[in-house]
């Protein structure tokens, strides 16, 4: 009796201190997310081209444009992230905090959509609680979370959608879940292609249970999908068809694939292997529920992650169905677990707490420096770690190794910032930057978009003329380049008509600031 | 409503369609590599797996998938 009430205590200690750590990683979100906030220029590359997208719109302009004609710019992603972030501009102006408001938001509803999802079968909130923060304090979420990047809402709609196709045999709402979860998968389709694969997911579902509805809900979608394609393509003479489909064929390598899956397998372990239970089970004994098909069709989703252009972020749809399918095995063996082995009643408490105190110790990732985060990490032993960046180190421990996102910016940063932006608002005609951030704070226009051009070019559907006829006549006052993501016969013009007159080191990397060679003639 | 042994069938059907895809990929030239590539094995063994899981799926009979 004394041993099941010092169980009991335990268990009551451990699970506060599992809530304890996983509200502190959700402190070191928010403090990166606020660090962000206020950061004005891209943080990310490629940023400020999302930006751009719902300035665009905000005009009543299309992104899906052709290439060789200037400004050279189109976007290559679905229009929802942007629209979403137009209503904002009017408040917040062209600046990135716009975007960065929406994809933050987006991955606090994913979490919460989580904990709703394990909720629907757990009996406390405990379980849920864990599961929905463990989705955010996983490395890939807190460094992509609060970027003015689409990927993180695309998430949420996906997160949404199976919530609601998983009860649509409700003998009540069924019909209303359904047509629910279609309509998040039309705008998990239309922030981000990718979400394909729930599509598939969510539909193989349905397809398990109701041939039936699974064809009509399947053909109604492809209807309105299509039928929305169609339209823009049409609205933007075919545009979208390159931009969106033709301009995202790239390169694809298996080693990168490899790499990322494993990053992923090695930062959530606990959360995976449970998951991977849960699906056997389910498989082979139980039936298969949404959840655990969509979590084997967003591992499929990540192993594009090798695709040039693509990354760690490609994960996030998987990691968001492991925290579903882990919670729900948690509960499902809580529940077991005393039936089978009633002497074991007492110690089932210990497990959903330790194993996300286990989960939690792979994912560590943290300022390193400052008052409260320098105490923390001598704490925990990690304060002498450091990110080594291109032209400085940051003050920041991340278990996934070496990441170019996480860390927080400096003093330095901000002035670095300010020094480039002083080029751009001296010159008298068009930036060639390659991040739209810089010309945006100005009130320039945004010329080029870099990745998009490189991939044209790649697949042979960008003609270069007009781009280069303009570089070589020197139309544009600077250049800025960060990767110097161009096409090569673009860099080459560059190379010949312009100089470089600075490197300038800002949040790790060096800008490189050219100018024309016609100032070489007018201030010899 | 779908079985769990139609599932494994299903999967069956496609861990051989893959194994076709596989071995196809050399006939019509794809890929980087001379002989058989290190994708082709990775997608041999997906298969392998597949299969493995489709014969696990057809022993369950007809509970619901």
């Amino acid at each position: 009796m004394e041993g099941k009430s010092t169980l009991k205590i335990l268990g009551i200690v451990l699970s506060a201190v599992a809530l304890l750590v996983f509200v502190g990683y959700l402190a070191v979100y928010a403090v990166y997310a606020l660090a962000l906030f206020r950061w004005p220029y891209d943080y990310d590359q490629g940023e400020g081209f999302e930006l751009y997208d719902a300035v665009l719109y905000s005009r009543g302009e299309w992104p899906y444009r052709d290439n060789a004609v200037f400004p050279f710019y189109a976007s290559n992603y679905p229009p929802l992230f942007h629209l979403l972030i137009v209503p904002l501009l009017p408040l917040l102006g062209p600046r990135l905090i716009a975007g960065r408001l929406v994809s933050f938001a987006a991955t606090l509803v994913t979490g919460g959509a989580i904990a709703a999802i394990v909720r629907r079968e757990a009996r406390t909130w405990l379980v849920p609680a864990l599961a929905g923060m463990a989705y955010l304090s996983s490395n890939i979420v807190y460094q992509i979370g609060p970027l003015c990047r689409l990927h993180p809402t695309m998430v949420m709609f996906e997160t949404l959608a199976v919530a609601c196709i998983a009860g649509f045999q409700d003998p009540r709402h069924g019909r209303r879940n359904l047509l629910l979860g279609l309509f998040f998968l039309l705008c998990a389709g239309y922030t981000k292609q990718l979400a394909v694969f729930t599509v598939a997911a969510a539909l193989g579902f349905v397809f398990l249970r109701d041939v039936r509805r699974a064809l009509a809900a399947g053909a109604s979608l492809a209807i309105v999908a299509g039928g929305l394609f169609l339209l823009i393509d049409r609205l933007t003479a075919g545009q979208w068809m390159v931009n969106i489909i033709h301009a995202n064929v790239n390169e694809f390598d298996y080693l990168w694939t490899l790499a990322f899956l494993r990053q992923w397998l090695q930062l959530h372990p606990v959360l995976i292997s449970l998951a991977a239970g849960l699906l056997v089970y389910e498989l082979f004994w139980g039936r298969l529920s949404v959840y655990a098909l969509w979590f084997v069709f967003a591992v499929g989703m990540g192993l594009l992650s090798g695709k040039w252009g693509a990354g760690p972020g490609y994960f996030m749809t998987a990691i968001a169905a492991a925290c579903v399918m882990a919670g729900r095995a948690l509960v499902l063996l809580e529940a077991a677990l005393p039936r089978r082995w009633p002497r074991l009643a007492g110690a089932v408490g210990l497990l959903t707490p330790l194993l996300f105190l286990l989960q939690a110790t792979f994912t560590l990732h943290m300022p390193t420096a400052g008052p409260v985060f320098g105490s923390l990490a001598r704490l925990l032993g990690v304060d002498d770690r450091l990110i080594q960046g291109d032209c400085t180190t940051f003050a920041y421990t991340d278990s996934s190794g070496y990441t170019q996102l996480g860390h927080l910016l400096s003093p330095a940063d901000y002035e670095a910032g300010e020094r480039i932006m002083a080029y751009v608002r001296a010159a008298d005609g068009p930036v060639f930057s390659e991040e739209a951030a810089f010309s945006l704070l100005a009130g320039r226009p945004v010329v080029t978009n870099p990745t998009q051009l490189l991939n044209l070019y790649k697949n042979g559907l960008l003609d270069t003329g007009e781009i280069i006829r303009r570089v070589e006549a020197e139309e544009f006052d600077v250049v800025i380049f960060r990767a110097q993501f161009y096409p090569p016969p673009v860099l080459q013009a560059i190379g010949q008509h312009y100089r470089p007159v600075e490197h300038i080191c800002m949040n790790g990397f060096y800008y490189h600031i050219l100018l024309p060679h016609r100032w070489d003639v007018a201030q010899p | 409503m779908i079985t769990k042994r139609q599932l494994g069938i299903a999967l069956a059907l496609a861990s051989l369609a893959m194994v076709i895809g596989v071995v196809a990929a050399d006939w019509v030239g794809a890929g980087e590599w001379g002989g058989f590539g290190p994708l082709q094995w990775l997608g041999l063994g997906a298969a392998a797996v597949l299969l493995l899981v489709s014969v696990g799926l057809i022993l369950r009979g007809n509970r619901p998938a």
